[in-house]
C-alpha cells in the first residue's frame, strides 16, 4: 500500500496544477465551461486524496503496538539544488547536532512530498472542501468577466496549498507558504477595479510579509542549528542516516532537540509566521479586509484552508515547541487573546461576512490555545477543530455567498431580514452551520471545541487530570531504547549534546504555569458564549423575522441555484455529523497520533484515555446557550442593530466599532512613519538620483547646443574650418621639423 | 634635369599659386570664380609635379600632371553642370544661397551692407548695330504660297 | 649651384612677407568700404610682398636665365592675385587665362614642352571657354550683390598668408629635409646617378617622344581609366542636364 500512496501523493498536487495551466491556457475559448478543467483538477486530487487518506489509515491500523507507531511515506521526486559543501557555521552556542552534519556538509533541498496521518488528513480538507467550492462558484461566479482566472486561481491554490501540507522540508514548506499567500493575494484583489479590492490585497500581502519573514529567519535557524531542512531521515548511500528535524532518529532521541534561547527563538519566529498566515492577534488585521474578495474564495482560502496553514505549522513543528515551554504557552496566549479579542468584534459587526471574519479569526485562536498546551490532546484537538472548522466556516461563508448573490451584492445585515421565507435551503444549512459554530450539542463544533476546553483545563487543572495519564507519565519525557531502536543506526551518535539542550531556561519559560492556564481556560469560555452570540445574532438579523429585501437585490432576490446549494447541503451534512463521528470513535484521535511530530516521547507522555468531561461539556454548552438566548432577547425585544447595541455597551462601544483600535494604531505607528520614510526617498530619488541623471543627460545636449552653431549652412565657413585645421597640422609638423 | 635652385623657385611659384587660389576659395562667393580657384590650386599643384619629376629626371611627375589635366576636365565639366542646376533653381550663382542647408534653430547669414560704387558693373564693349531684319512682307510670303 | 651656398632669407624677412601679403589680399578682396586709395594700398603691399617672396628664391645663375624665370612666375602669380580679387567673375576668368599663360611659361622654363603646350590648349583653349559660355548663361545683368562681398576676408587671407609663409620656410630649408635613401622612390636621378641608366639627352622632341613612351608604355592602363573617367563624366552631365531641367520645369509648374 505503502507503494501506492508514494505514487498517488504525487497526484493530488499535481492535478490541480495541471488543472490550473489547462484553464489558464484554454479558458477563454471554453467560456462559459471554463470551469470544467480546474474542477477535473480538483476534483480527481480530492478522490485521490481520499484514497490516501484511505491507505494511511490502513497503515496506522496494521501496526498494532500501543503507542501507535509512526507513521510516514516519503516520495522524493528530485533534487532541487545541492550546495557543496555548506557548512554550518560552527556558533558559539555549539555545534551541530550528531555527527552527520559536519561543518562541511553538503545543503541538499529535495523536493520530496510526505504522507503521515496529518498530511493525509488536511489533503483530504483542501481538496474536499476546493472541490465543493469550486462547484459552488460554478452558480456564484456565473457571468463574471473574470470567470477563467477565478478557476485556475483556485486550482492554483489547491496546488500551493496541498504542497504546503505535503512538502518534506521547510524550504519548500517556506516556498509554498509564499506560494499560497500569492494566490490569497490575487483572489482578494480578484475585482482589482473595485478599490477597496486592491488596497485589501496590498494589506493581506504587506501583513503577511511580516509573519513571512519570521518564518524565512526562523529557516535560517534551523539551518544553522541543525544542519538540514529536511522533515525526514536521509539514508546516504555509505548506510548513515542524516537526520532529519522531524525524523525518527531525532524524535527518539531524549536530547535532539535545541531549547533555551535558540530554540525558543525558533518557536517565536514561527509563531510569527503562523500569525501573519492565520491572523492572530496582532497579525490579524488583513484578514477582515480579505473578505473583499469572491466569497467562495474566502470560504476556501481565508476560512476553511489557507489560514489554517499556522496551525499546521506549529502542529507539524511540535517537537520543536515542546522544547520551549515558554513559547508554547506563548502559542496559548496569543490564541486565546485572538479567541477573545476577534469575538468581541465580531459582535458588534453589522457586515455577515465581516462577522464570519472575525469568527475565524476568533475560532483559529481556539485552534492556537489548544496548540499552546503541548499536550497530545491538544494538538488532536486543534486538528480536530481545524476539521469541523473547515466545514462549518466553508457552509457558513457560502452560505453568506448565497445570501449574497440574492440581495445583489448586498451583505449588510441591517438592510434585510426575513430570508429564510425566500431561500429556505440556505437558511436551513445556514443555522446548521451557525449551531456548529457555536457550539450547540451534536453539532461537529461542540465537540471539537469541547477538546480544545478539556485541553486547557487539563493544563490549567494538573491535578484534577493527574488520574487521567499518571501510568503513561515519564521523566524528563525520556522514551526506553527499545521504542527508539530500529533507529539507532550505528553511525549516528548521539552522545554530542545539541547546544543549548534542556537545561537552561528562558525567562519565558515562568509562564508556563497552571494560572496562566487557569485565566486562559475562562477567557475561551466566555468566548465560547460570545461566539454562540454574535453567530445567532447573524442568524436572527438574516433569516428571522418580516422579509425585508434591498433594492438592488431585483430578480435575483430568490434561492440559489443547485450548483450552489448542493455543496451547502453536504456541507451541512458533514458540519451537522462530522463531530460526533469523529468524537464517538476517536478516529481522528487515534489516526493523528501516528503523526510522527506527534510521536514525539514528551507529547506521548502526555496522551490521556479518550474520554468524554461532562462538567466541562455542560460549561460550553451553558456558555453557548446564555449567548444565543442573549442575542435571541436582543433580536425580538429591541432590534439589535448598532444604535442598541451601543447603548448596551456604553463605553465599550466605540473600541469594539473600531476593533480595538488596530489599525489606527498601525497607521500611526508604522505606516504613517513609513509613508514620511518614503517621501523623503522619493524626494531623494526625485530631487537628487533625478536630477543627476537629467544633468549628465544635459551634459552633450549643451554640447550639441554649441556645436550646432557651427552649422550655418555656409559652405565656405566649412571650408575655412578645414584649412584652419591643415594650417595647424602644418604648423605642428614645421614645429617638429624645425632645425 | 634641372637645377636646385631653379626646383626651389619652381615650387615657390606653385606654393604661391595653391595659396592664392586657396584664399579665393575660401572668399569669393561666386560659384564660377570658386571653381577658378580651384583651377588655379590645381595649377600650383601642377607646376609642383613638373619641378620634381625634373629635379629627379623622372617621368612620373608629368604624367601624374597629365591626369590632373584629364580629371580637371572632369571635374569642370560635371561642377559645371550642377553650377547651371544650382543657378536654375535660385536664380543666383552665389554659394550662400544654400544657406537653408544650416541648422534649424541658427538665424540666416544676411549681408549687412553693399559697396554701392560698382553696383551698375562693368560696361562691357559692344559692336555698333548692323544687319538689321528687314519689316515682314506680307504680300511677299502671299506669293510664295503659289511657288 | 649649391642650394647649400645660398643664404636662406631671414625669418624676418618672411614674416614681414606675410603679413604684407594677408593685408593686401584683406584689402584688394571685394568689400564695402573698398576706395581708390586702399586698392592702390593693397596693389603696393602685394608688390612687396611678391618682391619679399622672391627674395626667399634663389639666384639661377645668368641673367637672361633669372630673367626669363622672374617674368613668367611674376605673371602666374599677379595673374592669379588678380583672380582671386578680381569683381567681375568675366574679368576674373580672363585673368586666370593669364595666369595660365605664366605657368605655362613656368612649365616651358621648367623644361616641360608638352605640359606647357597642354596646358594652355586644353585649359584656357577648353575649360576657360567652357567657364565663360556658363557665365554668359548665368550671369545676371550688372554687378552682381554676392561678387561684391567676400566670405571671412580677415581670416581667409591670413590663414592662406600663413600657409604661403610656411610653405616657403620648408622650400627654402629644403637641402635639410632630403628624405634618406631607404625612404625614396627609386628614381631615374638614381638610376643615372647608380650608372644603371643613360643620362636623359637634352632635345626637345626627345622630351615629349620620351612622355609620350612613359604614358602610353608603363602608365597606358591609367590612361585608358582616365580616358573611361572622362566619358563617365561626359554621360554624367549630359544625364544630370536632362533630368535637371525637368525637374526645374516640373517644380516651377507646381510652384
Amino acid at each position: 500500500m505503502s507503494l501506492s500512496i508514494s505514487h498517488l501523493v504525487v497526484l493530488v498536487p499535481l492535478l490541480p496544477l495541471l488543472g490550473a495551466i489547462a484553464t489558464v491556457l484554454l479558458g477563454r475559448r471554453l467560456g462559459p465551461r471554463a470551469h470544467l478543467p480546474a474542477l477535473a483538477g480538483i476534483g480527481a486530487a480530492a478522490a485521490v486524496a481520499a484514497l490516501v487518506l484511505l491507505g494511511t489509515a490502513a497503515d496506522v491500523r496494521g501496526g498494532h503496538g500501543e503507542p501507535s507507531r509512526p507513521v510516514e511515506v516519503i516520495t522524493t521526486l528530485w533534487n532541487w539544488a545541492t550546495v557543496a559543501d555548506a557548512g554550518v557555521a560552527d556558533t558559539a552556542s555549539g555545534t551541530p547536532l550528531g555527527g552527520a552534519a559536519t561543518a562541511t556538509a553538503p545543503f541538499s533541498i529535495p523536493v520530496s512530498l510526505r504522507v503521515d496521518p496529518l498530511t493525509a488528513t488536511l489533503l483530504v480538507i483542501i481538496t474536499g472542501v476546493g472541490l465543493l467550492v469550486a462547484i459552488y462558484s460554478i452558480g456564484y461566479m456565473h457571468g463574471d468577466p473574470g470567470y477563467p482566472r477565478f478557476f485556475a486561481l483556485v486550482a492554483m491554490f489547491v496546488f500551493s496549498m496541498s504542497m504546503l501540507v505535503a512538502a518534506s522540508n521547510f524550504l519548500l514548506v517556506y516556498v509554498f507558504w509564499e506560494a499560497v499567500g500569492a494566490c490569497s493575494y490575487l483572489l482578494i484583489g480578484f475585482w482589482y477595479s473595485k478599490p477597496q479590492a486592491a488596497r485589501a490585497a496590498k494589506k493581506a500581502f504587506l501583513v503577511n510579509r511580516v509573519g513571512d519573514f519570521g518564518l524565512a529567519i526562523a529557516t535560517f535557524l534551523l539551518w544553522m542549528t541543525y544542519g538540514t531542512l529536511d522533515f525526514h531521515d536521509t539514508y546516504t548511500a555509505d548506510g548513515t542516516i542524516v537526520p532529519g528535524i522531524l525524523g525518527q532518529t531525532r524524535l527518539s532521541d531524549a536530547a535532539g532537540y535545541v531549547g533555551g534561547a535558540v530554540g525558543t527563538a525558533i518557536c517565536l519566529l514561527m509563531l510569527l509566521a503562523a500569525c501573519g498566515k492565520s491572523a492572530q492577534v496582532p497579525l490579524h488585521v488583513w484578514l477582515p479586509d480579505a473578505m473583499e474578495g469572491p466569497t467562495p474564495a474566502s470560504a476556501l482560502i481565508h476560512a476553511a484552508t489557507m489560514v489554517t496553514a499556522g496551525v499546521y505549522l506549529v502542529t507539524r513543528s511540535a517537537p520543536l515547541f515542546i522544547g520551549c515551554p515558554g513559547a508554547l504557552t506563548v502559542v496559548s496566549i496569543v490564541g486565546a487573546t485572538t479567541a477573545l479579542v476577534a469575538a468581541l468584534i465580531a459582535t458588534v459587526q453589522n457586515d455577515l461576512k465581516r462577522v464570519l471574519a472575525y469568527s475565524t479569526i476568533s475560532q483559529l485562536g481556539y485552534m492556537f490555545a489548544a496548540l499552546g498546551t503541548g499536550t497530545m490532546l491538544g494538538f488532536t484537538a486543534a486538528i480536530f477543530h481545524l476539521v469541523t472548522h473547515a466545514f462549518f466556516k466553508a457552509l457558513l461563508f457560502l452560505g453568506a455567498g448565497s445570501v449574497m448573490h440574492a440581495m445583489g451584492g448586498v451583505i449588510d445585515m441591517r438592510r434585510f431580514g426575513g430570508l429564510r421565507q425566500l431561500m429556505p435551503v440556505t437558511a436551513l444549512t445556514f443555522v446548521i452551520g451557525a449551531a456548529a459554530l457555536a457550539g450547540v450539542v451534536p453539532f461537529a463544533g461542540f465537540f471539537s471545541k469541547d477538546e480544545i476546553l478539556a485541553a486547557l483545563h487539563s493544563k490549567a487543572h494538573p491535578a484534577a487530570h493527574a488520574s487521567d495519564h499518571a501510568e503513561v507519565r515519564v521523566a524528563g519525557g525520556a522514551l526506553p531504547d527499545a521504542a527508539a531502536g530500529p533507529f539507532r543506526a550505528a553511525s549516528y551518535r548521539s552522545d554530542a549534546a545539541p547546544r543549548g539542550a534542556a537545561g537552561d531556561a528562558v525567562g519565558l519559560d515562568a509562564l508556563d504555569r497552571p494560572a496562566t492556564f487557569q485565566w486562559l481556560y475562562w477567557m475561551s469560555l466566555f468566548t465560547a458564549g460570545l461566539t454562540a452570540f454574535y453567530t445567532f445574532r447573524a442568524v436572527f438579523m438574516t433569516f428571522t423575522g418580516p422579509l425585508r429585501v434591498p433594492e438592488e437585490a431585483g430578480h435575483h432576490a430568490h434561492e440559489s441555484p443547485r450548483e450552489m446549494t448542493g455543496p451547502l447541503m453536504v456541507l451541512a451534512v458533514l458540519s451537522a455529523g462530522a463531530g460526533l463521528v469523529l468524537f464517538v470513535t476517536d478516529a481522528l484521535g487515534r489516526f493523528l497520533a501516528a503523526t510522527p511530530s506527534l510521536s514525539a516521547p514528551a507529547i506521548v507522555a502526555t496522551a490521556v484515555p479518550h474520554a468524554f468531561h461532562l462538567d466541562l461539556a455542560i460549561q460550553g454548552t451553558l456558555a453557548a446557550a446564555i449567548g444565543i438566548a442573549v442575542a435571541a432577547i436582543g433580536h425580538y425585544g429591541r432590534r439589535s442593530d448598532s444604535a442598541t447595541t451601543a447603548r448596551w455597551l456604553g463605553p465599550l462601544g466605540p473600541i469594539l466599532a473600531n476593533t480595538f483600535y488596530f489599525d489606527a494604531l498601525y497607521r500611526v505607528a508604522i505606516v504613517k512613519p513609513l509613508e514620511a520614510l518614503a517621501l523623503v526617498a522619493a524626494l531623494v530619488d526625485r530631487y537628487v538620483v533625478d536630477a543627476a541623471v537629467d544633468a549628465i543627460g544635459r551634459v552633450p545636449g549643451t554640447w550639441g547646443a554649441v556645436a550646432r552653431r557651427l552649422q550655418s549652412g555656409l559652405l565656405q565657413r566649412y571650408a575655412l574650418a578645414g584649412v584652419v585645421g591643415v594650417l595647424a597640422i602644418v604648423l605642428a609638423l614645421a614645429w617638429q621639423l624645425r632645425p | 634635369m634641372i637645377p636646385a635652385p631653379l626646383l626651389i623657385n619652381a615650387l615657390l611659384v606653385g606654393a604661391g599659386l595653391f595659396c592664392l587660389g586657396l584664399v579665393g576659395i575660401l572668399t569669393r562667393r561666386n560659384l564660377i570664380v570658386m571653381f577658378l580657384c580651384a583651377e588655379l590650386m590645381l595649377q600650383g599643384v601642377s607646376v609642383t609635379l613638373v619641378a620634381w619629376s625634373r629635379y629627379h629626371g623622372d617621368w612620373g611627375g608629368q604624367v601624374l600632371t597629365v591626369f590632373v589635366l584629364t580629371v580637371a576636365a572632369c571635374e569642370a565639366a560635371v561642377a559645371l553642370v550642377f553650377v547651371l542646376q544650382a543657378f536654375a533653381r535660385t536664380g543666383r550663382l552665389d554659394a550662400a544661397a544654400w544657406q537653408s542647408l544650416r541648422e534649424e534653430t541658427l538665424p540666416r547669414v544676411i549681408d549687412r551692407e553693399l559697396p554701392e560704387g560698382d553696383a551698375a558693373g562693368p560696361t562691357w564693349p559692344t559692336l555698333t548695330p548692323a544687319g538689321v531684319r528687314p519689316p515682314e512682307d506680307a504680300s511677299h510670303t502671299l506669293e510664295r504660297e503659289h511657288v | 649651384m649649391d642650394p647649400a651656398t645660398v643664404p636662406a632669407p631671414s625669418g624676418l624677412l618672411l614674416a614681414a612677407s606675410v603679413a604684407m601679403l594677408a593685408a593686401a589680399l584683406w584689402l584688394l578682396l571685394p568689400k564695402s568700404s573698398d576706395t581708390l586709395a586702399s586698392r592702390r594700398l593693397g596693389i603696393l603691399l602685394g608688390a612687396l610682398a611678391l618682391v619679399g617672396f622672391a627674395a626667399t628664391g634663389r639666384s639661377l645663375g645668368s641673367v637672361g636665365e633669372n630673367g626669363v624665370f622672374l617674368t613668367v612666375s611674376a605673371v602666374a602669380l599677379v595673374s592669379g592675385l588678380a583672380t582671386v580679387v578680381t569683381r567681375s567673375p568675366v574679368y576674373a576668368a580672363i585673368w586666370f587665362a593669364m595666369a595660365l599663360a605664366g605657368v605655362a611659361g613656368v612649365l616651358l622654363t621648367l623644361g616641360a614642352q608638352f605640359l606647357g603646350v597642354a596646358t594652355i590648349v586644353v585649359y584656357a583653349g577648353a575649360i576657360l571657354v567652357m567657364f565663360l559660355f556658363v557665365l554668359m548663361l548665368a550671369q545676371p545683368s550688372g554687378m552682381a550683390p554676392y561678387d561684391r562681398v567676400t566670405n571671412e576676408p580677415m581670416l581667409a587671407a591670413s590663414a592662406g598668408a600663413v600657409l604661403l609663409g610656411l610653405l616657403s620656410m620648408s622650400i627654402g630649408r629644403l637641402s635639410a629635409i632630403e628624405p634618406p635613401a631607404c625612404c625614396r622612390m627609386p628614381s631615374r636621378a638614381d638610376a643615372i646617378a647608380s650608372g644603371s641608366a643613360a643620362p636623359v639627352s637634352p632635345e626637345a622632341g626627345d622630351e615629349v617622344a620620351r612622355l609620350g613612351a612613359e604614358l602610353f608604355g608603363r602608365h597606358l592602363f591609367s590612361v585608358e581609366v582616365a580616358g573611361i573617367l572622362l566619358l563617365v563624366a561626359l554621360v554624367g552631365a549630359i544625364a544630370v542636364v536632362s533630368r535637371g531641367e525637368a525637374a526645374a520645369e516640373s517644380g516651377r509648374e507646381a510652384a
